[in-house]
């Protein structure tokens, strides 16, 4: 059993609470364990790094990789904002001792930088073969074709993130496929859902996500695979949005990773939160197909 | 602080900044357009990227910094993925942007500078975002009460509003965060 530090950060306490409860789940399932950061605080997720200079984007999640510096050798952060922000940190940190300096006197005590950061995806390959899980499976998703969606942030800038390819990644595939589910060709794994414009400049978001909806439904993608819960929101629940705007009837479901992985270990779609979701019709794939 | 000038050698002196801070080299941009047909949310902008990219070449700085398209940029980082070039053109936009902001030029989109203002006091409130109260601080700054209110039910039922605000215990700590910033003088209005 190997120990993690865990930053949920906002959004798994509150509109992102499915993804919370599903990481624990697949957590507990394999063993891994996970101590939630003592009093962590926003990592400053889109606005921060481009309002007042920035420098709050760094300073903000500093606070946090301080608190993991005294727990375990490892934190994860399975938002993709938050991840993203955490190794900005940890980037800048390493190379502006003024800055590291300004931050220490924030903080009292010189600032802990250097605990390694893991994103979910990074953490659960490290810790499920993907032949463990395949042989944990309860309820095989065969026949279900999933979109991988990693977005922007998770791997990009890849000088800074140093995960995955920035342009085609494909490090969800390998655990998706030993569910038995198809991660048919994606082209737009990467491209941008509109990020944080959703309530002061909606038209970007709407536009953005619908291309990806909709090239999604032509490669024939039952549900869309996410690690990021901004992603989620534009994505799910501005989906009647985009569907007003445009005068579609789009109903893709988009999961969280751990929610993909959750079905196949044999929870409920309501153990895992995917009925918080406006859309969680699969179609004609079945949820209790054995 | 930038003084703004259409001379061009004062367009050219906040040309060699934005080149300085960004590490990127203006120059090199070949105007082939890649980043512009990559970007989701050039539709939106006044000048697409390559315009941008050249309006900096010629030393057009002014319309650089006062354009939509260094506010309305998400940061995504396609268009720098795939310059053949190899240029940062996210880099180079966010830099114009954080001059921008420097030299207060804020006729270009307000709400979105609201939006992050309003982000970022609540989280120097509660040390975490409540979403509530900036949706709703937000809807009434702006005067659209019912922006985004069609998503409320579906949350409500779910039970993934939070009512009351978080609040950590550390505050003094996150508010202490909040003055570094300007380099300790805390942040500008």
């Amino acid at each position: 059993m190997t120990d993690y530090s865990y930053f949920p950060g906002c959004s798994l306490t509150s509109s992102a609470a499915e993804y919370d409860v599903s990481f624990r789940l697949v957590a507990a399932a394999f063993g891994i364990g996970l101590d939630e950061l003592a009093d962590w605080n926003c990592c400053g997720a889109s606005p921060a790094p481009h309002h007042w200079g920035g420098e709050l984007g760094i300073l903000l999640p500093a606070r946090n990789l301080h608190i993991a510096g005294a727990g375990h050798p490892s934190v994860v952060a399975p938002c993709a904002g938050c991840y993203n922000r955490l190794k900005y940190a940890q980037f800048e940190l390493e190379r502006n001792p003024e800055l590291r300096e300004r931050t220490g006197a924030a903080l009292d005590e010189a600032v802990r930088y250097q605990t390694e950061v893991l994103n979910v995806i990074q953490l659960l390959n490290r810790e499920i073969a993907p032949d463990d899980l395949s042989e944990r499976v309860q309820r095989r998703l065969s026949g279900l074709r999933l979109g991988t969606y990693y977005g922007c942030v998770l791997v990009r800038p890849p000088e800074v993130v140093r995960y995955d390819d920035p342009n085609n990644p494909v490090k969800m595939e390998p655990l998706l496929n030993a569910t038995g589910a198809a991660t048919p060709h994606f082209p737009f794994k990467t491209e941008c859902c509109g990020s944080y414009m959703g309530l002061a400049k909606k038209e970007i978001v709407l536009q953005a996500s619908k291309r990806i909806i909709e090239v999604a439904l032509e490669c024939g993608i039952d549900a869309l695979v996410t690690v990021c819960p901004l992603c989620h929101q534009n994505l799910d629940l501005r989906q009647s949005q985009i569907n007003a705007a445009y005068g579609t009837d789009y109903h893709l479901p988009v999961l969280y990773f751990t929610q993909a992985i959750g079905l196949a270990l044999g929870h409920s779609p309501a153990e895992l939160g995917i009925n918080t979701h406006k859309n969680a019709d699969f179609g004609n794939w079945t949820l209790d197909v054995g | 602080m930038i003084n703004l000038s259409q001379t061009v050698k004062e367009g050219a002196a906040v040309v060699a900044e934005i080149e300085r801070r960004s590490g990127q080299r203006i120059t090199a941009c070949l105007q082939c357009g890649r980043c512009t047909s990559t970007c989701v949310a050039a539709f939106a902008f006044d000048y697409p990227p390559h315009r941008l990219m050249h309006l900096l070449q010629i030393g057009l700085v002014e319309e650089v910094l006062r354009s939509e398209t260094a506010q309305l940029c998400l940061d995504c980082m396609t268009c720098s993925m795939r310059c053949p070039m190899k240029i940062d053109v996210a880099g180079v936009i966010e830099t114009a942007k954080a001059i921008a902001d420097e030299a207060g030029l804020r006729d270009t989109e307000p709400n979105l500078r609201l939006f992050r203002r309003g982000f970022l006091n609540n989280v120097c409130r509660h040390g975490r975002l409540h979403e509530t109260t900036l949706l709703l601080w937000f809807n009434f700054r702006t005067g659209k009460l019912t922006n985004d209110l069609s998503l409320a039910p579906l949350l409500l039922r779910k039970k993934k509003v939070r009512i009351f605000p978080p609040r950590i215990k550390n505050m003094r700590q996150v508010r202490r965060l909040f003055q570094q910033v300007n380099r300790g003088a805390g942040p500008p209005g």
